[in-house]
């Protein structure tokens, strides 16, 4: 899949080193990843990779090839506290944190603070055997991390990055999935399979409807000069006009 | 017409070593097992010089190959081979043996006298006592028979071999007893595991999703997905998603369609089901569900290979063809496509109905990955050319859409919707960047062969390995 990285319209790309890799193949796949990036960067969007962590002989050997590379940052798996500062120790590049246990969640203050984070990224499969819990179609057992995650990442200034949706062909559940993330303030979604990419892009992006309801908040607040009116039978005062200020702000990006 | 009860009888009545410009059809596909039954009597009677019509040829066909390594066969005309025929003609076929036609062009050259046919061995899934046959019934059905239609009128003996032989009447006869002289009862003529296609599946690869929806974004902004629109599409899994995607833009919009034409698979039927297009113009069913409801509908109509694409026949079905998705093996800098050998000129397969439905189809769309593996699809000269590039509109790949300079409607269009355009040489530039610069095939000494299409104009040739 290497080759086809950037034909798939994401905003970012994340090269796996880590489980997606049997540990026999690590080092060839290590070369086969500098190959490629050292032939075709700057691809298009950002391109990450995920390392694997300091307690494994391979971290090291990643950063050590790779680093060189102009690539935008690492994705930390099983990030903690300790574990970024010897990352930070190894390279200057950002990194994305992935949050996948417990202890993480519960000191994740401590990782969004790191300057070097740029962003917190949540791990549901791990999380979810890590607390003994069944990961669910609803996912119900998320509502507190992926809260906890997307208002530390607001304080800090960071991205919060929703877990991927693990059934391919799920359309239907893939929506809901990335809705319910959304509303929670996670406005970003790490996808495993491309399929779902367009998705993503279409359902994290503001509704039309969003759209159209924020420029006629900020219209008719040219025309009335004042710092209150009702629209739509609502009222609209200074937080509401500036969440459609955001929101026109937010789909200049888009465009 | 007279009921034989074996082959052996059957060659009581005809003589071997005369008839022997002889035709099949391939509805049974991988499971027919006519060919190789009627086979083995000409190579156990030592028959010489064998003219050879199959309209295509399967890897299960393996009487051919030892007719060939027996040095028995003549010349061989069809549309389309794979498997070990196919690569024993590539690698040890005699100067000229073979003449890669079209659906619609083998259906014209037998109608007009270039193809001549001795007897016409028709497997024929159900027979009545007059003689007539379909396709859609009995234990070997394989829906419609609309390649063997040309060969039951026109050659000058004709063979029905059946499993199933019945008295009662049928709804829609293909194959009209009047025509028939013989009607052969064999204990099978069909493996059904190997009848039915294994390729109608919805592809859900990542790359060729992506090319399908490009596909169907690019054909929605040309404005042609409107009511009374006419489509056709392989039956590989990109085609197909392609139809999958235009049948939700269709539900959208509550557009439908006035036929689909070419091979039928289970997702066509569904949409005519629900209601979606007026009529199935089925020249070959893919998939049960076809089969199924070529005999219930009467608005999924099996046609024939002449009714579908010969340029003769003023009433074909391709002619008001809006609309056709097709793939490639290869397509170089002048918009040729190569679907009858691979890159080291070894045959793979042929036209089928591939250059009839381009040359007529008001559109024309060849969807391919841009690469497979470390081999370029776009390449400067194809290898063999199957389709003229002057009837090829549009390539889609997964990094970009490329269209033919001759269409500036279409370059016209993709401008006013916003889509952007490369030139056939960057998307080849593109391509090469992943794989390098292949070596071409260097073997141009030997003729095998030559690539005919529909109006007889020879417009490539195969060579010996």
């Amino acid at each position: 899949m290497l080759q086809h990285a950037d034909v798939f319209e994401s905003d970012a790309v994340i090269i796996d080193l880590e489980d997606s890799v049997v540990i026999q193949k690590k080092a060839e796949a290590r070369r086969l990843v500098f190959e490629y990036l050292d032939k075709f960067l700057p691809l298009k969007m950002e391109v990450y990779i995920r390392i694997n962590d300091p307690s494994t002989p391979y971290f090291l050997e990643d950063l050590a090839l790779l680093d060189p590379l102009d690539v935008d940052g690492y994705v930390l798996p099983k990030a903690t506290k300790e574990t970024l500062d010897i990352v930070t120790k190894h390279t200057k590049k950002p990194i994305v944190a992935i949050i996948e246990s417990a202890y993480s969640v519960v000191t994740l203050e401590e990782i969004a603070k790191e300057k070097q984070v740029s962003a917190l990224l949540l791990g549901a499969e791990d999380y979810t055997t890590d607390m003994n819990i069944e990961r669910t179609v609803d996912g119900e057992e998320l509502l507190y991390v992926r809260s906890k995650l997307a208002v530390t990442a607001k304080a800090f200034g960071k991205e919060a990055i929703d877990t991927p949706f693990t059934a391919k062909d799920e359309e239907e559940n893939l929506k809901k999935d990335i809705l319910r993330a959304k509303n929670l303030g996670l406005h970003s979604k790490s996808i495993i399979h491309p399929n779902h990419v367009d998705l993503v892009n279409q359902l994290m992006m503001p509704s039309p409807a969003l759209i159209d309801w924020a420029k006629r908040v900020l219209k008719k607040k040219e025309m009335t000069q004042k710092g209150a009116f009702s629209l739509d039978g609502k009222m609209v005062d200074e937080p509401v006009i500036k969440k459609a200020e955001q929101l026109i702000e937010e789909i200049k990006k888009y465009s | 017409m007279k009921v034989l009860n074996s082959l052996d009888a059957l060659f009581q009545e005809i003589d071997i070593h005369k008839e022997k410009n002889i035709s099949f059809h391939h509805h049974l596909r991988n499971g027919d097992l006519v060919i190789n039954q009627v086979l083995e009597k000409y190579s156990a009677a030592k028959v010489k010089d064998i003219e050879l019509f199959p309209s295509s040829i399967f890897p299960s066909y393996h009487m051919i190959k030892r007719l060939l390594e027996e040095d028995s066969i003549e010349h061989i005309t069809t549309n389309y081979m794979t498997g070990p025929v196919a690569e024993y003609i590539s690698y040890y076929g005699k100067e000229h043996l073979v003449t890669m036609q079209t659906h619609g062009g083998r259906a014209r050259a037998i109608m007009e006298g270039k193809n001549q046919i001795d007897v016409a061995f028709i497997a024929a899934p159900a027979v009545n006592h007059k003689g007539d046959a379909v396709g859609y019934m009995g234990p070997s059905k394989c829906g419609s028979l609309g390649y063997a239609i040309a060969d039951s009128i026109y050659a000058k003996k004709v063979v029905l071999l059946t499993d199933y032989y019945i008295e009662e009447d049928f709804d829609h006869v293909e194959i009209q007893g009047k025509n028939v002289d013989y009607v052969v009862r064999l204990d099978t003529i069909g493996d059904s595991a190997g009848i039915v296609s294994g390729t109608t599946n919805i592809t859900t690869n990542p790359i060729g999703v992506k090319i399908a929806k490009k596909t169907a974004h690019l054909l929605e902004s040309f404005g042609v997905i409107k009511n009374g629109f006419s489509f056709q599409s392989g039956a590989g899994g990109i085609s197909l998603k392609v139809t999958s995607e235009l049948a939700h833009y269709m539900k959208e919009h509550q557009i439908k369609a006035s036929f689909f034409s070419g091979g039928i698979t289970a997702h066509h039927v569904k949409l005519l089901d629900d209601g979606y297009v007026e009529r199935l113009y089925d020249v070959q069913c893919f998939d049960l569900e076809a089969i199924d409801s070529l005999r219930r509908n009467a608005n999924h109509i099996a046609i024939s290979a002449s009714k579908y694409a010969n340029p003769a026949d003023p009433n074909q079905v391709i002619k008001d063809l809006d609309v056709v998705i097709l793939g490639a093996t290869e397509i170089d800098l002048d918009y040729n496509v190569n679907v009858t050998t691979d890159s080291h000129g070894v045959i793979m397969g042929g036209s089928g109905g591939h250059s009839d439905t381009a040359s007529e189809a008001k559109i024309t769309v060849i969807v391919s990955p841009l690469f497979k593996g470390r081999l370029p699809i776009v390449k400067k000269r194809v290898t063999t050319i199957t389709t003229l590039g002057q009837h090829v509109d549009v390539l889609v790949t997964e990094r970009g859409i490329a269209i033919n300079p001759l269409r500036k409607d279409l370059l016209h269009k993709c401008k006013e919707a916003n889509i952007p355009v490369k030139t056939m040489e960057e998307l080849y530039l593109e391509a090469l960047r992943f794989t390098g610069e292949p070596k071409e095939a260097k073997n141009k000494e030997n003729v095998i062969g030559e690539v005919m299409d529909r109006t007889y104009q020879v417009i490539d040739q195969l060579y010996r390995k």
